[in-house]
């Protein structure tokens, strides 16, 4: 099964439609993906789906993407390898800094084109993958 | 594989006996809307098969676990299956349940140190205390903890709580022979609070056993510290302990009880803290009378070339309570014997100009802000003021500016440069770096910390690199420690380097234990970060 192969991203926006479009572009490459569409239910989903890697909206009603990187980053096991991207319309200095703050480990700025997107991913997994060994 | 027409369908989705996943190529909206309710209420996964993108659009609503379109391939549609078996992701009901356990369970346990909350901690001890008749309060109070995360980031905060959280489970299970006569419990902020119940049949512990048991807890966590984080972290923070005796009252609420023992040990321990402060005070004066401060020269280097490039004297009291300069300073500061103190360092720093820096080297000096306004300082006077840099911090640089800027101008006239120091931790934004004209911006230590794994601090890095080349100044890396950081720092062009992978600092006898004891530092570190 080559979809078994990569490693499983959770996707968490609360606009169904930006994360419609970033599944099926991810899907296509062979990510498996889950959705999440709020914080609350990313959390909930963090144990079961053992993602290597988070695309974190920060806008989102309820836990906002920064509570939920620290949420995720603090996790005992799995805060140690996985990988969070923090896709925020926000470009600013001190976003990048609240973003380190919450120790995440890259961001897209919206608006974004699905290739740096994907290049994005691939840094980070490559990343993780280095990290591991 | 259970094929049968729409009419049925609904009905035996979920009642089908082994049925791991549903399958639905139905068109209509009505029948996949069925089909998908009726399988997620059995929790099982549904792929939907789209002959569109409005088909596509309605089955992600229905938050059908996968799609496919109509006509793909028997691999394409197996690979569908697989995945949406594989992650049959809870929903509806089940999903909004568990979001409720996550929250209910983060309640019950510190994520970061494992260790179990207050009320948990009180509901467990109640009966025993009520068997018991009375138990002791432990108000472990963890003097400048915040200090680490201000100076490393909270990277570094968050992994010094885990390492005292590990001592201190470490010592519970050496400790207690009749496992719950101590419970701990971390208080969000960054103290531990201990229960301490004595066994059946056991006398309570004497004051002179708890005295015994804490002195050895607070040894075995400052050592661990060290050990794992260094004698630099681990002499900026002192552990005060307060107790509290409670006794059992069947008049009052055992909560009641225990949370008035908390106060009273916590406020125990202020106590102590206030009689440490004081003891420090007078250790500062001695110091300041003996002019007890010794320096440490920290190289600096070309990021390209590893040539010396200059030295950042750092002031460190001979006393071993004023070993740390935080702490120091801060004593100091409360004492209000701020200049008093800066006058000495400077002093001592400056004497290394002529005895340890070859001649063209430059001498980075600290200087508090609260010190341009002592007219000591202002009148300093130094042979050659251009090889004298001035760093001023961001987190205070920022306060009282059209005068603090007259100050800069004068200094910068009589020939002295300027850093910004801890540059990028957010204090200020660029605009107000910009406007202290700085020489040098040095970049915070929490942006190098692990800057290899982290790409949100190489984009920053680079931002600042970009603009310190746009101001006409020179960025300088602080806190460099791995190889990686070092490529890493050097590749985004950053121009000076300063931190353990390239140089220990060292002046005299008394540092060079502590650098074979940080010998093994930086590996550790990459290890925990990683």
């Amino acid at each position: 099964m080559t979809k078994a192969a990569l490693p499983p991203i959770l996707v968490v926006d609360d606009n169904k439609d930006n994360a419609e479009i970033i599944r099926q572009y991810l899907e296509v490459r062979g990510y498996p993906i889950t959705v999440a569409s709020s914080g609350e239910e990313a959390l909930a989903l963090y144990e079961t789906v053992k993602p290597a890697l988070v695309l974190l909206d920060v806008m989102m009603p309820g836990r906002d993407g920064w509570e939920v990187c620290r949420i995720m980053k603090q996790h005992p096991e799995l805060g140690k390898t996985v990988r969070v991207i923090m896709v925020t319309a926000l470009n600013e200095l001190e976003d990048k800094q609240e973003a380190l703050q919450t120790g995440a480990d890259d961001y897209v700025a919206k608006p974004f084109d699905l290739a740096t997107l994907a290049a994005t991913v691939q840094r980070n997994l490559a990343m993780r993958t280095a990290l591991a060994s | 594989m259970d094929q049968r027409a729409s009419g049925e369908l609904a009905e035996a989705v979920g009642t089908t006996a082994g049925t791991r996943a549903v399958f639905v190529t139905s068109a209509e909206p009505s029948i996949v809307r069925a089909v998908v309710e009726r399988a997620h209420a059995a929790s099982l996964p549904v792929v939907v098969e789209c002959a569109d993108e409005s088909a596509r659009r309605r089955a992600v609503e229905l938050r059908a676990e996968e799609w496919v379109l109509a006509g793909t391939g028997a691999d394409e549609l197996a690979a569908r299956l697989h995945a949406a078996v594989a992650r049959a992701v809870p929903g509806g009901e089940e999903l909004s349940d568990r979001v409720e356990r996550v929250e209910y369970e983060r309640m019950l346990h510190d994520g970061l140190t494992g260790l179990p909350t207050l009320p948990v901690m009180i509901e467990r001890s109640r009966q025993r205390f009520k068997e018991r008749g009375e138990l002791v309060v432990l108000y472990f109070n963890f003097v400048r903890y915040s200090k680490i995360e201000e100076i490393y980031g909270w990277e570094k905060l968050d992994a010094v709580l885990e390492t005292t959280a590990a001592a201190v489970r470490e010592f519970l299970d050496d400790t207690s022979a009749q496992p719950p006569r101590l419970m701990v419990s971390f208080m969000n902020d960054d103290d531990f609070i201990f229960f301490h119940v004595p066994a059946t049949g056991v006398a309570a512990a004497t004051d002179a056993e708890i005295t015994e048991m804490v002195s050895r807890l607070q040894r075995h966590v400052q050592t661990l510290i060290e050990a794992q984080h260094g004698e630099d972290i681990a002499a900026l923070f002192d552990i005060y302990v307060g107790r509290a005796h409670v006794y059992y009252n069947p008049k009052i609420r055992i909560e009641r009880l225990l949370y008035r023992g908390i106060r009273e040990a916590a406020n125990a321990s202020r106590s102590i803290e206030q009689r440490e402060r004081a003891r420090k005070v007078a250790d500062l004066r001695t110091s300041l009378r003996e002019r007890g401060v010794y320096v440490d020269y920290h190289p600096i280097v070309y990021a390209d070339t590893e040539d010396i490039f200059g030295y950042e004297a750092l002031a460190r009291g001979v006393m071993r309570s004023l070993r740390s300069p935080e702490v120091m300073f801060e004593v100091a500061q409360e004492a209000d014997l701020i200049w008093e103190l800066s006058r000495l360092c400077r002093e001592r720093a400056l004497e290394g100009l002529t005895s340890k820096l070859k001649p063209g080297e430059l001498l980075f000096i600290n200087v508090d802000p609260h010190d341009f306004a002592d007219p000591a300082f202002v009148e300093l006077q130094v042979d050659d003021p251009t090889r004298v840099v001035i760093e001023i911090t961001e987190r205070t640089a920022i306060k009282d500016y059209p005068k603090f800027r007259e100050r800069l101008a004068t200094f910068r006239k009589a020939g002295f440069r300027f850093a910004v120091d801890d540059a990028g931790s957010g204090y200020a934004g660029l605009g107000s770096i910009a406007n202290l004209e700085p020489d040098f911006i040095k970049l915070d230590i929490s942006l190098i910390n692990a800057i290899d794994t982290n790409f949100i601090k190489q984009n920053l890095v680079e931002t600042m690199v970009k603009f310190a080349s746009d101001h006409g100044a020179k960025v300088i890396a602080e806190g460099v420690e791995r190889a990686e950081e070092f490529r890493t720092v050097r590749d985004l062009g950053v121009h000076l380097v300063q931190g353990f992978y390239l140089h220990r600092p060292g002046s005299t006898a008394a540092t060079v234990a502590a650098n074979a004891a940080a010998a093994a530092r930086p590996r550790e570190r990459a290890a925990a970060s990683s």
